[in-house]
């Protein structure tokens, strides 16, 4: 635990005086180098530190927040919590903060993480730079780490503290009209190869060399994990509980049903160590969650206030985990007569809430295929989809890698994928 | 502040050769109801300083929130050996800083009335008032209403001996009905994207009036037909719309740093390469884009610059060619000019700035033409108002856009309404279908607070603007 944030939390209990508070403590400690065209164009380094107090009187509440500790600026960021929930209107939809709670023991920091030196990272960015010009490219990317502390206190008596580290590599690779991009995201540097990471971009560029037009159609495709991350974070935005209850999503009276396809499922688990999971959230403990089995929708994502209302648990996404299978690039290049194979997405945007309708482009890199093998590379294809609906299309599954600090996900064949357009690289 | 002089002459004492402090302190007030329940009424204040050292070609960058001398001089000399440890990999390809000249000078947001000094009894009414006119529409079914008042205190103070005190404000109100039948749900949103004023201006709004007119056209639009499969079309285009699509399409693809490729590991490079300057067409003779952070209430008119350089006024595009970038102090050497656009922005004092798009706006039509006029003169199109669904690739080519409210035209007139509806199109394609421009007597800002660029990620300001404008031959149609 910070000593200086339980400080902080002692000071606020004297003396606020509110009927009910909540206190959130947040520090990040960051250095982080930014990378272009084979240099250095930005570097910065620092803390950043808030302090956010959220004051009830009744059902009217205030909030604020500082980022200074000194007594003072702890008075002002009472006073003015305060202030605000006095004169605001009641609201009808407010309900107290939690009591104490047993949170689950999670170990989302690696102190070597925590402790790696500029100096290190800043050699990763020489290698990486040193190696793009050996094979005549330029690269641009990102390298940082951070430290993150996190605590909540209630009037009530909730406590949680966490503490985590990321480190990050990302780099995009250029060399004549091929552009691809790798990147590392775990909450340990351990697993971090520099050279495994350079050779992984190197030869998805050497893949994409043969790159020949080709226009949108509708058509099987293999995500890559990355990709699918990038996809499930929208369709997962889309699945709560009280907006679905209330009309507004495409999961409105579907809990309990088969609405994804059944080689599809999705979890929140403190199970897996190699991903991070947040002990807490708002109050709720966090525990292990079955949200899709099977394609069977079992539990969306509900706020405090909802679940009072409807009789319901209270639940939160801390972290995402597909279960895949054992199918290998290879395999799923056997199942459809010809496909794409699709490293990234780019700029997903919802399109229609109601039916869960999403747009978004291909990025670093798209391979066509046909009778089992890679033939050549193609331009970038935007497509209009429905997440779920594709779900259903699914026809295999690659085994799940960690492909954030908080995502385990594996690649997935799916069939008629919707493309709609294409541009012109 | 003892601070600024204190860090200025301590990054010189360890070698710098350029260097600047930004003490930024940063307010928000936000009040947020939904269904006449308040989601969020906070007050946040984020206040520490930022510190750039340039040694040898390199820049390093280090912030803090702790304000002592010692706190100071410590940040300082991280900022410079962090500056040391970039120089080490640029030996070989230096950065160079555009020459600039020093500045002693204050500027403030003109406003009449502050948006922090307003009782936030009376902020709450008016939206509490609000709320009730659009649940009092049946088959509204989402009442949304927020107000984001902001405050930003700057002093910069640099090497060259510039002395800045900048202190800059903005306020966003947004209004939003959402409509659920059995099978669908729609929502329409009031929502000018904010500008640096005042509270006037929201009174100005007649806020209960707009509410009045989403609340009927959401219920209109959740009925409304979806558009049929997509084919070539006109499409008539709101400054309220379009503000966003020249944002996408014209702003970001004449930001420097992606021109160059700083921006290729995320946000993405641009297709509008240095050799197109002066010679690329763009858009049709019509097309001229003014980047002008001196715009009367614009987002970015603050002044000056995180380099510490002057707000500027400078054509774009003129009569359809690309002329010039936004840029900064390290970009625009790049390219061989000697003198920054005034682009370099950060968010927050933890920010390192970086190239931002400016206010950035399409100029009105030269020939008098009234909206009216404009559709009475389309046979066969859509009109679209308001901001939608919006994605484009990360070159800036090809992109897809929606809206917030649609109507068929057909032989000259509004024909009914629609939902739904997608047009894609890519540059330069769109920018030469423009034929024709309503003259300046309908040209109206609308404001982006929320332009995410960057690595760590930063939100940044700018206010577009146009006058209703019409595109031919268009990918129009409806989503699945």
């Amino acid at each position: 635990m910070n000593a200086n944030f339980e400080k902080i939390a002692a000071y606020i209990r004297q003396h606020c005086h509110a009927d009910d508070f909540s206190l959130y403590i947040r520090c990040t400690e960051s250095h982080e180098t930014r990378f272009a065209q084979n240099r250095v164009t930005q570097h910065l380094a620092g803390p950043t530190f808030s302090i956010n107090l959220t004051a009830a009187f009744d059902n009217r509440t205030g909030s604020a927040s500082v980022t200074q500790d000194d007594p003072a600026s702890l008075d002002k960021l009472i006073q003015t919590a305060c202030d605000i929930a006095s004169l605001n209107q009641p609201d009808p939809e407010f309900i107290p903060t939690e009591g104490p709670k047993e949170l689950p023991q999670v170990q989302n920091c690696d102190p070597a993480t925590k402790e790696l030196k500029p100096a290190k990272m800043m050699d990763i960015v020489q290698y990486m730079i040193d190696q793009a010009k050996a094979f005549d490219a330029t690269v641009s990317g990102l390298t940082e780490k951070h430290f993150h502390q996190h605590m909540q206190v209630t009037k009530n008596g909730f406590v949680g503290y966490d503490e985590s580290t990321d480190f990050g590599h990302s780099m995009t690779l250029k060399k004549n009209d091929v552009e691809t991009k790798v990147s590392y995201d775990s909450k340990s540097y351990g697993g971090f190869d520099q050279a495994a990471e350079f050779n992984r971009l190197k030869e998805q560029a050497i893949s994409l060399a043969d790159k020949r037009d080709m226009d949108a159609t509708p058509i099987a495709v293999i995500l890559r994990p990355y990709a699918l991350q990038d996809l499930i974070w929208y369709m997962t935005w889309m699945m709560d509980r009280r907006s679905s209850d209330e009309g507004f999503t495409p999961f409105t009276g579907q809990m309990g049903k088969l609405f994804f396809g059944e080689k599809f499922s999705l979890y929140s688990t403190l199970d897996i160590p190699a991903i991070k999971a947040r002990p807490y959230g708002d109050g709720i403990a966090s525990k292990n969650t079955t949200w899709v089995e099977n394609g069977v929708i079992r539990n969306m994502p509900t706020n405090r206030y909802w679940a009072k209302t409807k009789n319901l648990e209270p639940n939160h996404i801390f972290n995402l985990y597909v279960p895949g299978a054992d199918a290998t690039e290879e395999q799923m290049m056997q199942m459809v007569p010809r496909g794409l194979i699709l490293n990234q997405f780019w700029y997903i945007r919802s399109v229609d809430a109601k039916a869960g309708e999403l747009t978004g482009m291909t990025r670093d890199g798209v391979l066509y295929f046909e009778d089992g093998k890679v033939r050549h590379a193609v331009n970038n294809f935007r497509f209009n989809e429905i997440p779920h609906l594709a779900t259903r299309r699914i026809l295999a599954l690659g085994p799940s890698i960690p492909t954030a600090c908080s995502a385990m996900l594996p690649s997935l064949l799916i069939d008629n994928f919707n493309f709609v357009d294409k541009t012109t690289f | 502040m003892r601070y600024l002089d204190l860090a200025i002459g301590k990054a010189l004492d360890l070698g710098a050769e350029y260097a600047d402090i930004r003490v930024q302190k940063t307010s928000d007030e936000v009040v947020m109801l939904r269904n006449l329940s308040l989601k969020n009424t906070s007050h946040n204040v984020i206040y520490g300083y930022g510190i750039r050292v340039f040694y040898q070609g390199a820049w390093g960058f280090a912030h803090n929130n702790v304000f002592s001398e010692k706190a100071v001089l410590a940040t300082t000399q991280k900022a410079f050996e962090i500056a040391q440890l970039s120089a080490r990999v640029n030996k070989d390809k230096k950065l160079r800083l555009a020459p600039e000249r020093s500045y002693i000078a204050k500027y403030e947001t003109p406003l009449k009335i502050d948006p922090f000094t307003v009782p936030l009894s009376e902020k709450v009414e008016l939206m509490m008032e609000t709320n009730r006119i659009l649940l009092g529409y049946e088959g509204i079914r989402q009442a949304m209403f927020y107000i984001i008042s902001h405050k930003d205190e700057k002093l910069f103070a640099s090497t060259l001996g510039t002395r800045l005190e900048l202190n800059t404000q903005w306020i966003d109100p947004m209004v939003s009905a959402t409509a659920v039948t059995d099978s669908d749900s729609q929502s329409r949103t009031f929502d000018e994207g904010g500008r640096s004023t005042g509270w006037e201006w929201v009174l100005e709004l007649n806020l209960q009036e707009k509410a009045r007119q989403i609340a009927q056209e959401a219920l209109i639009k959740v009925k409304a037909d979806v558009l049929g499969p997509e084919t070539r079309r006109t499409l008539i285009l709101d400054p309220n719309h379009l503000g966003l699509t020249m944002h996408e399409s014209v702003g970001h693809p004449t930001e420097l740093d992606r021109v160059l490729g700083w921006e290729a590991d995320y946000a993405g490079i641009s297709f509008a390469t240095p050799e197109k300057l002066g010679n690329y067409r763009y858009g049709s003779e019509i097309v001229n884009f003014m980047g002008d952070n001196t715009l009367e209430e614009g987002l970015a008119s603050l002044g000056f610059d995180d380099d510490g350089v002057p707000a500027q006024k400078w054509h774009i595009i003129k009569d359809g060619i690309l002329r010039e970038y936004g840029s900064t102090r390290d970009t625009a050497m790049e390219i061989g000019l000697d003198y920054s656009r005034g682009c370099n922005r950060a968010t927050y004092y933890y920010d390192q700035p970086i190239n931002r798009i400016p206010n950035l706006y399409l100029m009105p039509g030269t020939k008098p033409l009234t909206p009216s006029e404009l559709i009475a003169d389309t046979e066969d199109g859509v009109y679209i108002q308001g901001r939608g669904s919006f994605s484009i690739d990360q070159h800036r080519l090809n992109f897809q856009f929606g809206g917030d409210y649609f109507w068929e035209i057909k032989n000259g007139k509004l024909h009914r309404p629609l939902k739904k509806v997608l047009y894609k199109s890519c540059n330069p394609e769109f920018w030469n279908s423009c034929d024709a421009i309503c003259d300046e007597r309908f040209w109206r800002p609308f404001g982006v607070i929320n332009c995410g660029k960057g690595q760590p990620s930063q939100s940044a300001r700018m206010t577009h603007g146009s006058a209703p404008a019409r595109f031919r031959n268009i990918r129009v149609g409806g989503s699945q």
